[in-house]
């Protein structure tokens, strides 16, 4: 099937009722989870996976993608108005954007951010649809030792990328492989870690561990982080930005649309790594920097046109290799396992309208997403209002009442309490839950392939070393930990680290990096962790030698 | 000694490596050729006991919050969500709802009556209709509605 035959598909299932009501839900309750401090895409994508067995498979994908970049243009809002970015990808929106909001153009930052999200989501829908018909062909020749390469070394990218904390994150992937071990072998039909129990004989429950996590774990984190409602003070006006705007914020959407879209592509890529990338180029390029963090206009338009690029390129990895690139894309990937779909190179071939309907609900939910904006941020403003523990009240009954509904069975409760006691724990101990989860979700597939690897060469590891796709990718992977050895060496002995593309700008501001998908409110509201001034010292310290 | 607490997060990963570690050994790990249902497992676990060791010594205290007394008003939510479960299984959704949505918003929103109670009942019956009419999930029998004969 041609690309042009393809998209025509694409548009059929897009256009049709229901899938187009549901790319419209989908970026609504993105926006609306953006704005809302107390809830990130991750946990919302979490609390609505049960929701995904009612409906057809590429219905869900069309709504929980819509979900995710809706949340990147969401986030924004809170970030121009009131320095609380609404989502970890809109963090460094905060540094300009709130200033223009307080020298009043707020107007002007949010519309330059909603058309530099249409454009950055526009060119990476068309770079997805041009890219991951070629990459789908070449992964259909993968075998076994390809997989278990592709898959590690998703995982370690992951891991390192994405993270504050590597060596805790490959600890949470460890756990996350082992968690996916309980239930029946495949292979031999041996129950494994059962401890008796009929109800683990099929494996921990995808969906109520990942609700367990994201939903309660977040939840309850949230809650015990964020106290109050906040209220808008800045009136916002002349959204429509004038043409000195447009000239300056040109360039900057055009090298975040480019920016966003590569890195998204990446195995720990993402909205967050990519605005930080993108920030950073910006103020490098800029004729004067110092008007960096005073407001101005560029540092808006790039990093919101580059996490929204970012977050529609992400599903490259997914739809073409069945490889999430975050854990955004790990909840979407599951959600599709659960359907019986296993996301890879035959995807195109043998379910060609969730490809293409997938792709062309991008382009309707984008063009939804800017008319949706543009003349309805006044309203979304006014969500802020709500209370984080009325919102946490509510979001816990529906997942209580959602988990039940995947099995009628109230086991499943039970492992979603439990889970989410452990996603909180992890939360207050520095561990996070993204890596688990991710590799909750891959351990199946890693395992099948590593013992299907080991059969046909009779025993022998080299196997994955000799074959020259697995044997560059398992290069690849000794090299990110070898570097990432040696830097957390280094960091030890000089505690700073730049660990992550533009985190030295984060540093330099006293923010980290949040992992992707979560609300990014934590840093902002006066908590900050001891670490992240602890950074802040030291990035400060940076910028003036 | 309080310096040391941290410690305890990655000593609990340890224990739970090693204990993975046995358990999976004991489900046989068979031969490279021929892997046995315990190979995977026990290679996991070799990574995260690997992990959960390197941690115990280098992990930075800072990572750790302090445990406050908002700590504890979770630790009183999560045992409302425990109480739910126990008692959605005996008595069905609407009341244990009802009960669940009351305590949260009185301790953690902090509403005034006048609006937790409508909010909870309101909030209960619509979840109920939402999931048990609409979209059919039985739900265990409850006391105050009859179960809709599923």
């Amino acid at each position: 099937m041609g690309i042009l035959e393809g998209i025509g598909t694409g548009f059929s299932v897009a256009l049709d009722p229901t899938n187009l009501l549901y790319v419209f839900l989908g970026v609504l309750i993105g926006t609306v989870i953006g704005v809302l401090p107390g809830l990130g895409p991750t946990a919302t994508i979490a609390l609505l996976l049960p929701l995904t067995y009612e409906i057809e498979p590429v219905t869900a994908v069309i709504l929980l993608a819509g979900i995710y970049y809706g949340s990147m243009y969401g986030g924004t809002i809170t970030s121009v108005l009131l320095q609380l970015p609404g989502e970890a990808a809109s963090v460094v929106t905060t540094f300009d954007g709130y200033q223009m909001a307080k020298q009043g153009r707020a107007g002007p930052a949010l519309g330059i951010a909603a058309i530099g999200s249409w454009i950055g989501g526009t060119v990476s829908v068309i770079g997805l649809t041009l890219l991951a018909p070629p990459l789908a062909d070449l992964a259909v020749e993968f075998g076994a030792p390809e997989y278990v390469a592709l898959t590690a070394l998703g995982i370690l990218l992951v891991t390192y990328l994405g993270t504050r904390h590597p060596v805790k994150s490959l600890c949470m992937a460890a756990l996350g492989l082992l968690l996916a071990t309980m239930g029946q072998d495949l292979i031999t039909g041996t129950t494994r870690f059962t401890f008796g129990q009929i109800s683990l004989f099929d494996g921990l429950d995808f969906v109520a561990v990942a609700m367990g996590l994201f939903g309660v774990g977040e939840i309850l984190y949230n809650v015990e982080q964020t106290e109050k409602a906040q209220a808008v003070k800045s009136k916002i006006k002349n959204i429509w930005p004038t043409k000195a705007d447009f000239r300056a914020s040109g360039w900057p959407i055009a090298r975040g649309s480019v920016m966003g879209f590569f890195i998204g592509v990446l195995p720990g890529g993402g909205g967050v790594i990519s605005s930080l990338a993108s920030y950073a180029t910006e103020k490098r390029v800029a004729k004067d920097p110092t008007r960096f963090g005073k407001g101005a206009i560029e540092g808006v338009a790039g990093p919101e046109t580059a996490n929204n690029a970012s977050s529609t390129s992400a599903f490259i990895p997914l739809l073409t290799l069945g490889i999430p690139a975050n854990v955004v894309l790990a909840l979407i990937f599951g959600a599709l396992l659960v359907q019986g779909i296993t996301p890879g190179p035959q995807l195109i071939s043998q379910e060609p309208e969730i490809f293409w309907g997938v792709i062309a609900s991008m382009y309707i939910g984008n063009l939804m997403l800017l008319a949706l904006n543009i003349p309805l941020v006044g309203f979304f403003v006014q969500l802020l209002r709500v209370r984080a523990g009325i919102l946490a009240a509510f979001a816990l009954l529906v997942t209580m009442a959602g988990v039940f509904s995947v099995n009628n069975d109230p086991f499943d409760m039970w492992v979603v309490l439990i889970f989410g006691i452990v996603g909180w724990l992890m939360k207050k101990t520095g561990f996070e839950p993204g890596p688990l989860v991710l590799a909750f979700v891959l351990g199946s597939i890693l395992e099948t392939n590593f013992r299907r690897a080991m059969l046909t060469s009779g025993g022998e590891f080299s196997i994955f070393f000799t074959r020259p796709m697995s044997g560059t990718l398992f290069a690849l992977m000794a090299l990110v930990i070898i570097i990432s050895t040696v830097a957390g060496i280094r960091r030890r002995r000089q505690r700073s680290r730049p660990a992550t593309p533009g985190e030295e700008d984060l540093a330099a501001t006293g923010t980290t990096a949040e992992p992707e998908g979560t609300p990014g409110a934590e840093n902002t509201d006066g908590t900050a962790t001891d670490e992240a001034s602890a950074q802040s010292d030291s990035g400060v310290g940076r910028d003036r030698s | 000694m309080s310096k040391q607490l941290h410690r305890i997060a990655p000593l609990v990963l340890l224990l739970l490596g090693a204990a993975a570690l046995w358990g999976s050994w004991s489900l046989g790990v068979g031969e490279l050729s021929a892997p046995g249902p315990g190979l995977w497992p026990f290679i996991v676990s070799l990574v995260l006991t690997a992990t959960a060791l390197l941690l115990l010594f280098i992990d930075e205290p800072d990572d750790y919050e302090a445990w406050n007394r908002n700590a504890l008003r979770i630790a009183g939510g999560l045992l409302s969500l425990a109480v739910f479960i126990v008692l959605f299984e005996a008595i069905g959704f609407v009341i244990p709802a009802v009960l669940m949505l009351l305590f949260w918003l009185r301790l953690f929103a902090k509403e005034p009556w006048r609006l937790a109670v409508p909010l909870a009942i309101g909030g209960a019956l619509l979840f109920y209709l939402l999931f048990e009419v609409a979209l059919a999930v039985p739900f265990p029998d409850g006391i105050l509605f009859a179960g809709t004969g599923r």
